[in-house]
């Protein structure tokens, strides 16, 4: 095959490295407006008289939630032409695979998260590999994430993959 | 608000969850877009998802459909049960007012340290498509646990 490869040095080259860090709080409300745009009102994450006698002491963040518990801003002007930020992929361009969606998330989840806590992420680009799909070609990319609190307890842990196309 | 309570030794592999049913519309694509800051112009902007992405429409985000089937595990599970691993892939695109359900079965259970863990397979469809596969580990309390 003599077609170019969809992945540029520069991509290529940082696998293993820190695609992005970020801190944020947990924020009852901001994870309450997620919620209610999911349509789940489970009480956990809204009553916090339910949620003391379910164990918890106050309620608790939806576990899908905390990773957006800690993305930051990014200025209209640095917007990508689709819209998206670029901020959670480390800025990862693939020039030559402009298109992208997302491609998987696997999580493992190691406690609560209350309102108000401190979330630390540190993304690692753990591997970038092109593939064929029944549409083409595409270039797959796989970060490993690490959530932990302000006690620097470790909250979750995340693989989580997108997908670039021509 | 009165939830029922489901217990490790309630479910055997092989059970279904109940299946969670859900048409997104426009409006909520919208709301999850902004709930998680994402501004991918596909998931509101239908001449560009047509024209420059190739859809039939706008899209149902990726994570929308995730948190719908994590939804079908958490209230499964009730208020004491925790969601301990998951996992799901995008494996097709969903687009606005598609009638998409959200659902799986149990495909084993075991007791680590005195902690019930049931493992289910998981799926996001429209009708027999899986748009959404996936994996997950629940732990749900023993019958004579103390919340």
């Amino acid at each position: 095959m003599s077609k170019q490869s969809l992945i540029d040095a520069e991509s290529a080259s940082r696998v293993g490295t820190v695609a992005a860090t970020a801190t944020g709080e947990v924020n009852r409300r901001d994870w309450q407006r997620w919620a209610a745009a999911v349509g789940d009102h489970n009480p956990l994450w809204f009553d916090p008289e339910y949620a003391r006698t379910q164990g918890y002491r106050d309620i608790i963040c939806p576990p899908l939630y905390l990773q957006y518990a800690i993305l930051g801003v990014t200025p209209l002007d640095g917007l990508r032409p689709d819209g998206s930020s670029g901020a959670v992929s480390g800025s990862l361009a693939f020039p030559r695979a402009p298109k992208r969606m997302a491609g998987g998330e696997s999580t493992t989840f190691h406690g609560p998260a209350y309102h108000r806590d401190e979330i630390e992420m540190v993304r690692t680009i753990e591997s970038i590999v092109e593939k064929q799909g029944r549409s083409g070609r595409f270039v797959l990319v796989s970060w490993r994430t690490v959530y932990r609190n302000q006690r620097v307890e470790l909250v979750a842990e995340a693989t989580t993959s997108m997908i670039a196309r021509p | 608000m009165a939830r029922e309570q489901i217990f490790y030794e309630d479910v055997h592999p092989g059970d279904a969850l109940p299946t969670l049913a859900v048409t997104a519309d426009e409006t909520q694509l919208f709301f999850f877009s902004a709930a998680t800051y994402n501004g991918h112009r596909i998931h509101y902007d239908k001449d560009w998802a047509r024209t420059v992405e190739g859809y039939n429409d706008v899209i149902v985000q990726g994570p929308l459909q995730a948190a719908l089937l994590a939804r079908a595990i958490t209230d499964w599970i009730g208020g004491r049960g925790r969601l301990v691993e998951y996992s799901v892939q995008n494996r097709a695109v969903a687009t606005a007012g598609e009638e998409l359900n959200f659902g799986g079965s149990v495909t084993a259970k075991r007791l680590a340290d005195n902690v019930g863990l049931v493992d289910l397979e998981i799926a996001g469809r429209r009708g027999d498509t899986v748009l959404m596969p996936g994996t997950a580990t629940v732990a749900l309390p023993l019958r004579g646990d103390q919340p």
